[in-house]
């Protein structure tokens, strides 16, 4: 049995989980995912700013404080923080001088193949971090792989799967999927909160068998709870059809059983198949700039007034690429103000920056001279830029996934 | 608006009028511009039910900002998952919707008042 525990499900997420994770627990390795469609556009604007960036600072942050405990206690390290520079993130980790062994996986970077976006990269799998492991790495950081793919490459390493190993890699990747959102897993976000005690869940873990069936569960004494209901909830975060296809397998839904077992759940049964030909690209260009604001639209005649100030603020900076959108949250005859106001949002989402800033000062302008009654939640910002997401797909032969091993050599995966 | 209180269905099965969260729990998110909203329950019994009640057209009466809908059973899970095409217009970051990362999908879908029979209860 292998031990992979979770310490983050997004680049934000709690700063202690490491600590807490580490000091906890048994542990073999330690995972940490930090990219999501929007992490990616964020790093990708860091790296606008300084090429040596584009990785998640956090990350380096947390080893900075842990890492000596995570080689004094054997426990590995496998995240994706390297987001859109892996390299520049593990030599920055050798940078902390502990003489950990630093690996890394590289190749889901196609910016060249798509030049208008502002990023593009494949989800690679897991071989490449099962390399890295392999090799004896103890801290491996990549870039764009899968998120389930943290906990599948440590699996396949330890266990010595092989690249048809189907149930065993949809299993692995079944309890990838559980991990790969943090407390999400253990009972955070759960609708039925109140049955629990969700104040301060803790990290998952996934003790994963070598057939890939796994045991999921957290460390004694931390908080929310893993049931078959809190698992169930995160095995329905963003799928799709159950199908659900991977870079290494495709790992069926309709097969995954679930039992509770006396320290959590236990994942049995799932079926592999043989992946796609294509893997998936996550692109994000710019698609100009966005400003809003929201007015406050307080007690009668609310139609009228969100009529008034929408009429204004279109006279001004004119009509196009406005969205209006009013919430009807008064009550009628309310005894506290705030239950007596709606809220009118409008957000302007144009190409040309000198537009997004005159929205502002349009709306400012209006303070003493359009409805009674007129303010804002919050006055509008300069406004800012905003990305478009959209998957493309290319064939897998065409990716040249690398894993650099921590003596440098270069393993084509 | 129905009235909220005890209705008999044809079949005399007794029924209230009550929000679907009462016995379901979701779960919804973003996928670049679809969202996804899974909803699951947790007998047999329910999920029987669930599979019949929930259909394409009668999620799309209770999410009437839900464009085209596609639906998949999961029996292992007593959960349906659905994807919202569209919903959330080029993904998150360009979206003007009030939640644009379909993070609290589910919570109104269990809000919405359906009837379910008082046996499942």
């Amino acid at each position: 049995m292998i031990r992979i525990g979770n310490a983050s499900g997004f680049y934000g997420d709690r700063f202690s989980a490491v600590r807490e994770m580490l000091a906890g627990g048994e542990l073999d390795v330690l995972t940490g995912d930090y990219l999501a469609e929007l992490t990616m556009l964020i790093l990708g604007r860091d790296r606008m700013k300084d090429a040596n960036l584009g990785y998640a600072r956090t990350f380096l942050r947390q080893l900075e404080e842990n890492l000596a405990e995570a080689l004094e206690r054997g426990v590995k390290i496998v995240s994706n923080a390297g987001g859109l520079n892996p390299e520049g993130l593990a030599e920055a980790v050798d940078k902390l001088g502990l003489g950990a062994k630093v690996a890394y996986v590289t190749g889901d970077d196609l910016r060249e193949r798509f030049p208008e976006a502002l990023t593009a990269n494949a989800y690679l799998g897991a071989w490449g971090i099962a390399e890295c492991l392999a090799a004896g790495a103890d801290v491996v950081v990549t870039g764009r792989v899968t998120d389930a793919s943290l906990v599948v490459g440590p699996a396949a390493a330890h266990f010595g799967w092989g690249h048809e190993d189907w149930d065993a890699l949809a299993g692995a990747t079944v309890a990838g999927h559980v991990l790969e959102c943090g407390t999400q897993a253990t009972g955070g976000n759960y609708s039925f909160f109140t049955e629990i005690d969700a104040t301060r869940p803790g990290f998952p873990v996934a003790e994963i068998e070598a057939d890939g069936s796994s045991v999921i569960t957290k460390h004694d004494g931390t908080g929310g709870a893993v049931t078959v209901d809190t698992v169930t909830a995160q095995l329905l975060y963003e799928i799709g059809a159950p199908a659900y296809l991977g870079p290494d397998v495709v790992s069926h839904f309709d097969t995954i059983r679930l039992d509770p077992h006396d320290r959590g759940v236990r994942i049995s049964g799932v079926k592999g198949s043989p992946p796609p030909d294509t893997l998936k690209v996550c692109l994000n260009t710019l698609g100009g700039f966005r400003n809003s604001t929201t007015f406050v639209l307080t007690g009668l005649d609310i139609e009228a007034k969100a009529d008034l100030v929408r009429h204004q603020l279109e006279q001004a900076i004119g009509d196009g690429d406005l969205t209006w959108t009013l919430a009807r949250t008064e009550h009628a005859d309310a005894d506290t103000e705030e239950t007596a106001s709606a809220l009118l949002h409008v957000t302007i989402k144009t190409p040309d920056a000198k537009r997004a800033k005159a929205f502002s000062r349009a709306g400012i302008e209006l303070a003493l001279a359009s409805y009674p009654g007129f303010h804002v939640t919050a006055p509008p910002g300069d406004g800012t830029p905003f990305g478009v997401y959209r998957a493309a797909y290319v064939p897998r032969t065409s990716v040249r996934h690398r894993a650099v091993l921590p003596d440098g050599e270069v393993v084509e995966v | 608006m129905r009235p909220v209180s005890k209705r008999v269905s044809p079949k005399k099965v007794p029924l209230r009028r009550i929000p679907l969260g009462t016995i379901a729990g979701a779960r919804s998110g973003d996928k670049g511009g679809d969202a996804n909203l899974g909803v699951w329950v947790r007998t047999d019994a329910q999920y029987e039910w669930l599979r019949g009640e929930l259909t394409v057209e009668r999620v799309k009466e209770l999410l009437p900002e839900a464009g085209e809908v596609d639906r998949y059973e999961l029996p292992n899970l007593k959960a349906l998952n659905f994807v919202l095409h569209g919903l959330l217009g080029d993904g998150v970051a360009s979206s003007t919707r009030f939640d644009p990362q379909a993070k609290a999908l589910g919570e109104w879908l269990r809000s919405r008042h359906v009837e379910i029979p008082e046996a499942l209860l």
